[in-house]
Order: C-alpha cells, then sequence, then structure tokens
C-alpha cells in the first residue's frame, strides 16, 4: 500500500481529497436544496418528501454514514493542510497586501468552514437529533424556523455556505486537474451560480417561515 | 614559448573527425577514478559539467550565484545559429563556418570555426531532445530567423529568451547529474586561485561566498567557463557579478591572455540615462530584422520623431550597406551608430541615441505579428524607459556586451597550462574580432557538450596523473595568498567605495579603448588606469569582514582583478596597429571609416604572459593562416 | 521627463539565518524615477559605506529580469506593486514623494534567511533534481525536426517554461506554496513529446519533493499567478495535478 500513502498523503494527494468530498458536498447540497423546495408546496408536500426519503431505510443510513465519512475526511485533510501551512511561513510578513489573486471566498475557506462545522451541528441537533414521534417534520421546521434568532442564524449560515462554496466549487476542479480554456470559465461561473442558488434557496426559507407565521 | 594550437592536419572537413578518433581514451570503468572541477555553470560550463557526468568522472561544479540555473547565459535573447539548412535557403556547414570566420573579421582559427559549424546542427538536436520549447511554425517543425552578417535565416529561437531556455536545457541535464550523485554542486562560490603542481593544474581556491571560508579543491582537471570581462567597463549589459577574476588569478598562473583588446559593442542597447546607472540593457539584435534604424537628416534637429517627415530622415544602414542593411555586422552597426552621433545627429536628451522604428513593420505585417515576435522585448523596453515601443520609434545605443578575447587555448580549448580547460566566453577561440549575433550560444554549447568532453577524456588519458590531495603545500600557499589579499582589502579603511573606482577605471577604458581607439588615448588611458590602481589600495572602503557574507568584499576583490586586467587590454590594443572588428583604431580606416587591417602584420592572435605586478606582460603571437577563407576587405554593401 | 522624489524606508536587516531580525528605516532622499528599484538600494548601500556602516545585503544579478537571482517583498508585494515584471525592472516612477517602502525577503520556512534581504532558495534546486529533466545523455538525440510539435504545445510549454526560478510564487502565496514553480517544469515537460515517457516518474518525484523541502499546500488561492513576474498561469498548476493523480493512480509508477 506504499503507493496509496504515497499519493494521498502528499499535498496534491490531501487537496485530492478535499476536492472530491468538497464536490460530492455540493451535490449533496443541490439535492437537499431541491428537497426542501417541496416546503413552498405546503406541509402534506414536505412531509410526503420526508416520508418518501425515509422509506429508503438501510440505503439511508449508509448514506448517512457515507456522508459522516466524507465530512471526517474534509474536516481532517482541511486540519492537517492548515496546520501544514501555517509552518510553511514560519515568519509572518510585516505588511500584507494582496496581488489580485484571493477572493473572500479564497481567503476565508478554514473560517468559513469552522463556521459551517457549528452550523451543522446545530442543524442536525435542530432537525435529526429531534424528537419526531408526536409532530410532523414540517411542523418541527416551522416552530424551530419562527424563532427570529433562530431564523437570522441560518440566513447568515447559508451566506457563509455560499461563500465557502464559492471558492470551493471551482478550486475541487482545479485540483482534479480539470483546468481547460474552454471549460475553466464556465466552471468557475457555474460555481458562482451555484453558490448564489445556495444562499437565495435556502436561505430564503427561513424568510418565508417568518412571512407565513 | 612557441605557442602551439595543436590543429591537426588534414582537409578541415575531417580534421575533427580525425582528431576525435586519434585522441586516447578513458577506459568506461576508470572513468570513475577521475576527478574534473569545472567552474561555471552557463551555457559552457553547464553543459560540459552534466556531459563529463554522464560519461562516468566525479565532477565538481562551482557557482557563483546561488543556483546553478541563473549563470548570465540566461540573459541572451536572439537565438542560436546552427547549419541546419531547414529553410532550403542555402545554408551549410560551409556557409556557417564561411560567415562566422568573416563575421570574425579574419581573426578566427579556421578549424575551430569550423568544427563549431559542425557541431552547431547537433546542438539542436540535443537541446529540442531535452525539452527546449523552440519557437515552431504551424507544421510543427522549427522556425528560423535572420541575424546580422548573414544572408541565411539559420538561426533557432525561443520567444526572446533563448539563453534562458538553453541554459535550463543544460542546467537540466546538470540538475539530473547532480540528482544522480556524479556532480557535487558548490553554488554561491567564487573562485580565487587555480592550484598548479608539476606544472598542471591539480586545483582550486574558492571562497564560500555566504560563510566566507577559503575552500580548496583537487582534481585531474579544471575547466573555467567562467564568461566575460565587459563588466571591466562598469557599464555594459552584462550582469552585475560577471567578472575577470577567475580567468585573471589563471592569468596570474600562466594561462596566457589572447586578444584582451576585441570587444564587442552591441549595437543596439537602451541608452545610457543617469550616473546613477549600474547596468546597460540589451535589445536583441533580432529587432534589426524588422526594426529601421534613423536618424534625422538635420544635425541638433529636435522634433519628436513623429514630427521627422520620411524625407528628412536618414535611414544610413540601409543607405551605406544596401546588400545587408540593417542587418550589418554589429561592429559595422556600433561604428555607424556613433559616426551618426559624433556628426550632431544623435536623438535623445543626450543625444546618444538612434531610432529603431518598427512603424513599417507592425503597419505591413500587423501588430499581431510583431507582438509575438518581439513582445517581451518591446515590454521590456516599456518597463525601463516608459516609452511604447508600439507607437514611437524605440531609442538605441551601443553598449558592452560580449568579449572574443579571454584564454588562449589550443584545439583541444586547453589553455597554456595543461590540464587547465577553458570553454566558452572565457576563451578567445571561434569568434576572432567581432562575434556574430547568435553565435555565443552555439560556442558555449560546442564546447561544452561536443568539444571539451573528448578532449578532456583525451589529456586524462594521455597524461601521468599522480594523486594529489589538498593537503599538499601548494594549496596552503594559494590559501594564504588569496587570505593575504582579502585581509589587504578590508584594512585600508580609506574614502571611496569599490564602486567610485569601477566607474572610474570604465569610463577611462570606454572613452580611451571603447567603440573607437587611437595610440594617443591608449598611451594616455595606460597611465590613468595605473594612478586608479594606485589609489585605490590606498584610500578604498570595504566594510565588513572575511568570515560573513560580504557583497562589498566579493566586488573589492574583482574590482581589483579588473584594475589589473585593464591594463593588459590597453597593451594589447596598443599593439594591435591595425583595426579589426571590434577593435577599431582611428588612425587605422578606409576612406570610407571602414575598419583597416594590416594582414601582413598582425594576422594573428596575441596572447599574453603574465611577469609579475607593475610589469609589463610578455608577447607571444599564434600566425593565423587562412586556407578556405580569402582574406578580404570585409563588405557587406 | 525625470525628477526626483524623497522616501523612507523600512528595511528588514537580519545578520544570519539564526539571528533576530528588524526592520530599520533609512531615509532615501533625491531618487531619480528614472532608476530601477535595485539601483535606489544602490545608492542606499554607498552612502552606508561611506558612512561606515553595513549596506544592505540583496541578491541580484542580471537586472533585466531573466536571471531570477532578486526579489524582495515591497510594501506586501512580491517584486513591488507593478504586474509581471521583475524588482530590477521595477522603476521608481511607480512610487510618489514622500511614500513610506517596507522591503522584507522572501518568507518561507523552505527559504532560510541568509542574510538581510538574500535568502537560500536551494529548496528549487533540489524540486528540479529530483525530476525536473528529460533523461537524455549528450549526444543520443535524433534529429530535431524529427519529432513535430504543434505550435500551440510549443507555446504553452514555452509558457510554462519562461519560469525564471525566483521564488515570487512562494513569497506571495498565503502558504508559501511553490506549486506554480513545480508545476511549471512539471507542465512544460508533460506537454513536450520529449518529456512524454518520463512524465509519471516526474510528476511523482517532484511533488514529493517538493512537500519535503517544506512548502506549503495549495489551496488555489491565485496570488502566485498575479504575482509572477513572468505572468505564469495555474492552468499550469491544474496541468501537474492531472499529471500527479495520473501517475499516482493509474500508472505503475510508485
Amino acid at each position: 500500500m506504499n503507493w496509496f500513502t504515497n499519493t494521498f498523503g502528499t499535498s496534491i494527494g490531501k487537496k485530492l481529497m478535499m476536492s472530491c468530498t468538497g464536490l460530492a458536498f455540493c451535490g449533496f447540497l443541490a439535492v437537499h436544496l431541491a428537497g426542501n423546495l417541496t416546503l413552498y408546496g405546503g406541509a402534506d408536500l414536505f412531509n410526503a418528501y420526508a416520508e418518501h426519503l425515509h422509506s429508503l431505510g438501510p440505503l439511508l443510513t449508509v448514506a448517512e454514514f457515507g456522508m459522516l465519512a466524507f465530512a471526517c475526511i474534509h474536516i481532517l485533510s482541511a486540519l492537517v493542510l492548515y496546520l501544514e501551512n501555517l509552518k510553511a511561513r514560519p515568519t509572518r510578513y510585516a505588511v500584507n497586501k494582496n496581488a489580485g489573486g484571493r477572493t473572500i471566498g479564497s481567503s476565508t475557506m478554514p473560517y468559513t468552514g469552522l463556521i459551517l462545522i457549528g452550523f451543522i451541528t446545530l442543524h442536525l441537533i435542530n432537525f435529526h437529533f429531534v424528537d419526531k414521534t408526536d409532530r410532523t417534520i414540517f411542523e418541527i421546521v416551522s416552530a424551530a424556523l419562527s424563532n427570529p434568532g433562530l431564523a437570522l442564524a441560518y440566513v447568515a449560515a447559508m451566506i457563509v455556505a455560499a461563500i465557502h462554496v464559492s471558492h470551493g466549487f471551482w478550486s475541487a476542479f482545479q485540483t482534479l486537474g480539470a483546468n481547460h480554456p474552454k471549460y475553466m470559465p464556465i466552471i468557475k461561473k457555474a460555481g458562482l451560480i451555484f453558490s448564489l442558488l445556495i444562499a437565495v434557496g435556502f436561505g430564503f426559507i427561513p424568510v418565508y417561515f417568518s412571512i407565513i407565521s | 614559448m612557441q605557442l602551439d594550437a595543436k590543429i591537426p592536419g588534414g582537409p578541415i572537413e575531417q580534421k575533427w573527425d580525425k582528431y576525435r578518433f586519434d585522441l586516447k581514451l578513458v577506459n568506461p570503468a576508470n572513468k570513475r577514478k577521475f576527478n574534473v572541477i569545472v567552474v561555471g555553470t552557463g551555457l559552457a560550463g553547464g553543459s560540459a559539467a552534466a556531459t563529463m557526468a554522464e560519461l562516468g568522472y566525479n565532477v565538481k561544479n562551482f557557482c557563483i550565484q546561488d543556483s546553478p540555473r541563473r549563470a548570465h547565459s540566461i540573459a541572451a535573447q536572439g537565438g542560436i545559429n546552427a547549419a541546419k539548412n531547414y529553410q532550403n535557403d542555402g545554408d551549410s556547414i560551409y556557409r556557417l563556418f564561411y560567415d562566422t570566420v568573416k563575421g570574425g573579421d579574419f581573426r578566427a582559427r579556421e578549424a575551430n570555426v569550423y568544427r563549431l559549424a559542425q557541431v552547431s546542427n547537433n546542438i539542436i538536436d540535443q537541446c529540442a531532445a531535452q525539452g527546449v520549447p523552440f519557437a515552431r511554425e504551424y507544421g510543427g517543425t522549427l522556425a528560423n530567423r535572420s541575424f546580422g552578417g548573414a544572408q541565411v535565416s539559420r538561426t533557432f529561437y525561443a520567444r526572446g529568451q533563448t539563453g534562458q531556455q538553453l541554459l535550463l536545457g543544460a542546467y537540466s541535464a546538470l540538475s539530473r547529474q547532480i540528482g544522480a550523485g556524479k556532480v557535487e554542486m558548490f553554488e554561491r562560490r567564487e573562485m580565487l586561485d587555480v592550484v598548479i603542481i608539476d606544472g598542471k593544474a591539480r586545483g582550486i581556491v574558492t571562497r564560500n561566498l555566504i560563510t566566507g571560508e577559503v575552500e580548496k579543491h583537487a582534481a585531474d582537471a579544471v575547466v573555467l567557463a567562467t564568461g566575460g570581462y565587459g563588466n571591466v567597463f562598469f557599464l555594459s549589459t552584462n550582469a552585475m557579478a560577471s567578472n575577470v577574476t577567475a580567468a585573471f588569478r589563471a592569468y596570474k598562473k600562466g594561462a596566457f591572455f589572447a586578444n584582451p583588446c576585441y570587444t564587442q559593442i552591441h549595437p543596439t542597447c537602451i541608452p545610457v540615462h543617469g550616473d546613477y546607472q549600474s547596468k546597460l540593457t540589451l535589445m536583441s539584435e533580432s529587432l534589426r530584422n524588422d526594426g529601421r534604424v534613423w536618424v534625422p537628416k538635420k544635425p541638433g534637429d529636435k522634433r519628436a520623431p513623429d514630427q521627422i517627415p520620411e524625407s528628412d530622415r536618414e535611414y544610413y544602414l540601409e543607405n551605406k550597406y544596401p546588400s545587408f542593411g540593417n542587418l550589418v555586422p554589429r561592429d559595422v552597426a556600433s561604428r555607424n551608430a556613433k559616426e551618426q552621433c559624433d556628426a550632431g545627429k544623435g536623438v535623445g536628451d543626450t543625444e546618444l541615441a538612434v531610432y529603431l522604428d518598427f512603424a513599417d513593420a507592425i503597419k505591413r505585417d500587423g501588430r499581431d505579428v510583431i507582438e509575438k515576435k518581439y513582445g517581451n522585448l518591446f515590454q521590456m523596453y516599456n518597463k525601463i524607459t516608459a516609452d511604447d515601443p508600439y507607437k514611437t520609434p524605440m531609442m538605441i545605443y551601443p553598449a558592452v556586451h560580449y568579449t572574443m578575447g579571454g584564454l588562449w587555448v589550443d584545439y583541444n580549448l586547453m589553455s597554456t597550462v595543461p590540464g587547465l580547460f577553458v570553454l566558452g566566453e572565457a576563451n578567445f577561440s571561434d569568434h576572432g574580432a567581432n562575434r556574430l549575433g547568435a553565435s555565443a550560444l552555439m560556442q558555449g554549447l560546442a564546447d561544452g557538450y561536443f568539444v571539451a568532453p573528448y578532449t578532456i577524456g583525451g589529456y586524462i588519458a594521455g597524461e601521468t596523473l599522480n594523486p594529489v590531495t589538498t593537503d599538499h603545500p601548494a594549496f596552503k600557499e594559494s590559501i594564504q595568498a588569496v587570505n593575504e589579499k582579502t585581509e589587504k582589502l578590508l584594512s585600508i579603511n580609506g574614502k571611496k567605495t569599490v564602486d567610485d573606482f569601477h566607474k572610474e577605471l570604465g569610463k577611462v577604458l570606454w572613452d580611451h579603448c571603447g567603440m573607437a581607439r587611437n595610440n594617443n588615448g591608449l598611451d594616455k588611458a595606460k597611465g590613468m588606469i595605473q594612478n586608479i590602481r594606485a589609489e585605490f589600495w590606498k584610500n578604498v572602503t570595504v566594510p565588513g569582514s572575511q568570515g560573513e557574507f560580504n557583497q562589498s568584499l566579493e566586488r573589492a576583490g574583482r574590482v581589483a582583478d579588473f584594475l589589473e586586467f585593464a591594463e593588459v587590454m590597453v597593451t594589447d590594443a596598443r599593439a594591435r596597429q591595425e583595426s579589426c572588428g571590434g577593435h577599431f583604431n582611428e588612425e587605422f580606416q578606409t576612406d570610407e571609416n571602414e575598419a583597416l587591417r594590416d594582414d601582413e602584420n598582425f594576422c594573428h592572435a596575441a596572447a599574453w604572459e603574465y611577469t609579475g605586478d607593475d610589469k609589463e606582460p610578455n608577447f607571444h603571437k599564434e600566425p593565423l593562416t587562412f586556407e578556405h577563407v580569402k582574406l578580404t576587405q570585409r563588405s557587406y554593401k | 521627463m525625470s525628477k526626483t522624489i524623497n522616501l523612507t524606508l523600512k528595511v528588514w536587516r537580519q545578520k544570519g539565518p539564526d539571528v533576530k531580525g528588524k526592520l530599520e528605516t533609512y531615509q532615501a532622499d533625491g531618487i531619480s524615477t528614472d532608476m530601477s528599484f535595485l539601483e535606489m538600494i544602490d545608492v542606499i548601500n554607498e552612502k552606508l559605506t561611506r558612512d561606515g556602516k553595513d549596506p544592505i545585503a540583496f541578491d541580484h544579478d542580471c537586472r533585466e529580469g531573466i536571471c531570477g537571482m532578486c526579489g524582495c517583498v515591497v510594501n506586501g508585494r512580491a517584486h513591488g506593486p507593478e504586474k509581471g515584471t521583475t524588482l530590477c525592472q521595477l522603476h521608481m516612477r511607480h512610487f510618489s514623494n514622500g511614500d513610506t517602502v517596507v522591503i522584507e525577503p522572501w518568507r518561507s520556512r523552505a527559504f532560510k534567511v541568509i542574510k538581510d534581504l538574500v535568502v537560500d532558495r536551494s529548496a528549487f534546486d533540489k524540486v528540479i533534481q529530483a525530476g525536473g529533466y528529460v533523461s537524455v545523455n549528450t549526444g543520443g538525440a535524433p534529429d530535431a525536426n524529427a519529432i513535430p510539435i504543434p505550435q500551440v504545445i510549443a507555446e504553452t510549454a514555452m509558457d510554462a517554461a519562461a519560469c525564471i526560478g525566483c521564488g515570487a510564487c512562494v513569497a506571495s502565496c498565503p502558504n508559501a506554496s511553490a506549486m506554480l514553480f513545480v508545476s511549471a517544469k512539471v507542465s512544460q515537460l508533460s506537454l513536450l513529446p520529449q518529456g512524454k515517457p518520463e512524465a509519471a516518474k516526474r510528476a511523482l518525484a517532484m511533488v514529493r519533493k517538493m512537500d519535503e523541502m517544506g512548502f506549503g499546500n495549495c489551496t488555489n488561492e491565485a496570488e502566485c499567478e498575479a504575482e509572477c513576474p513572468k505572468e505564469i498561469s495555474i492552468s499550469h498548476i491544474a496541468r501537474m495535478n492531472r499529471e500527479f493523480l495520473k501517475a499516482g493512480l493509474f500508472s505503475s509508477e510508485k
């Protein structure tokens, strides 16, 4: 297995793990967003969607553990990369200035990532590890999001997620080596549109619930 | 001492082949028992070190910069010649040979030049195989362009960075050998002495530029590829660290210095603009392919270039040399620029510049084509002068660029010290009195890849080399001498900086031993140089100490050598009572102000032997015979 | 037209690799705007020398932007504020009278400070020694036109080959990563047919050596591309990623 650690243990190998898991999360976000759009169809439609999802049974568990594993890989690689990067410049510059390459997304990746970990924990506590015996999922969501503080936190988190994805999306392609003069501009645009969709698509849900409550 | 160039007999086409066969070989298993020192990592040194290591020798390679990739060969822009005849325009090995001998104003050794033309083709093959990204045609074959002094298109190039790409090719070959452990690389080292034992070069003494430690290294043969001495003029297109020290210390140990007065003043450089200036920047000669050189017809015409109508412009090169036009050799182009400026037609603030105009080329080919060919050069010009050459003509003026003179070597590239080989610009061998454009890269790589590895092998196989270690007393003596000199430099504590002296020296040489010389000026220069040197040793200040990273000390040592070397240069220029190529003595010119050679008395290489400090060097003569190229007045009309 | 300006310099002074350094202030008066940045330091150094002080050590050689020897971080920007420019080609006309200019050495664990603004970049050489070459001995080459190379490929390879190895990519990268430098060589040689036979071996060896030398990891921030004096594109980094993954996952090279 020497070749395996020799490949994945390198800087590019770690980045490969970041990008693959990151892209998987982008896929997850897309599916999650599509599912959540049923919220706008009212309680029945949303509950039916949740029902359908849970009817997948063991498949869902596999997916959940898969997600957990991906999250661990993504977070651990990020942590290792972050610490290595800190170590790579023991003396900092007295003056720092951007040359024009960095974006808000790229320069805040570790911090937006950290916020997202917190948010996901909160999100799971709110909607996953919650007593669902005598309430439908729609009621749970509706109750939670009618709390203005929580609603605000959700909106903010979605903006953070969008910022994270705005760099993460194209960056994943770059890391995988998919940089082609014809397609890279499209990928970059797609990444921006995708992050915008996340911010608006997810971010509007708490706003919607504040309005209807 | 009779100089023996050891030129093999036989027809010129077969000399090198036959000679290679006659050279003794070192058994492959024995090669690893021999150590070779290579000083310098430019095209010549880098390629020699890599090739010797590939053959199996143990190589120690030294460079002054922090990496072998930074040798000054990297700054060559235009290209490298080869007689491939890919353009089907009538080129051949013989024509490259002929052009080079003629371009050198008949002061080069025919056999060497022929060999150079022969191996030129192998160089292109070798470099392409290394992954040098030469410019290519749409069909995928190699592209060529024309260069000064030739009427065929034989110059291979990689944008305006040919030297860089060829050097990185040699550097990659060298890196491979360093990685394989066959070359031991010593960066940031300055060679300060050659160690001679039993009359043979057996090692060197270097200063570690980081720690200041003086180190000793023994070997079976020593190769100097330490470049030219153009920086003796202070202002030149050479890199700041380029110097004569290694060559000059070898001269002091018995290697003869040949033709030091042959300096090439390159016609297309950015003009001088202030007394703080540290160096001059070359604009590749390839620009003359498309740029037209002109000055206003009326002296003192102060109008902006676009205000001067065609009828008031003088395209002096095109008018004077209709068949070569703007592509005359460098010495001719430079002298003509000087002539125009002397006549008061110079342009710009200093009136020491001529125009190089691309307006017609842009009109003819479009901006895109010109940008593709010269984009990086135009950009460089723009950065330095803040002028846009796409809109306004460039201003150019000649500047010291290359030195044809160097340590005397025989056909083996071995100096008068057995076991001391000299390669590339550091030797004198192939360019005569004037080098053609795109020939320096060719010579450096020819020496390093295809000549020296054979001849050094021949030397090693043919000599009895007693084992020598650095414990030999000769090393101790050498280190002592080096240390004494350093201590002296540090102890003067005078009032003037090293650069002050260097600038003074440079001005004397530029005024009296530059583009044009005369006997009176040369005689005067000699005294002036002696005075500057005397003051230097009394009044220079060198801060810091020996045992540390000390750039002032480095420069002081180099300038001290320049101050001695300059006198040899002037002596040589005074002795050559003729004009040829880069050596133009105003007292010897034709009615049309062209260089007037004296083949009867001066068809020779002048080799100078060191006889002691403050003593006149001894003159030795290597007569040059021309069996193939007829000695004629060079004509580019 | 030339004019003169006065500047306040804050220059990193450090006696040696293991000594603590600090920024020191110097007054640079009467600086001609036609001077290059390095000529400006020359002027300061001449003055320091005359005053019996230790001049500022800085690396420089060709002073025409090709040798890659020079380079400092000027006001937080590698090689100063001009795009596509080495420090030696940066001219003082880009500064204004009264400016404060902070000059620092390249900062990276892999580039130790030797003295003042001089750093040790031998890590770059070591990466090249690990595989930045085509294994061809002198003399064994076929005719240069035997293998045609499409012009666009040759030109792209040349774009990458233009790297001067100055280290600005490392200096400007927030993570002190050397990916642009390493990828320039990997990309050049993987594009050309001559480099293909050992492409897999090269990619693996050079990337591993790069990591070993202590450079940081690439996070695709593209600061290197923005600062590179030769304007080398990060698309070469993508090509290296591709070459590396291909080599690590699908080739028989270990």
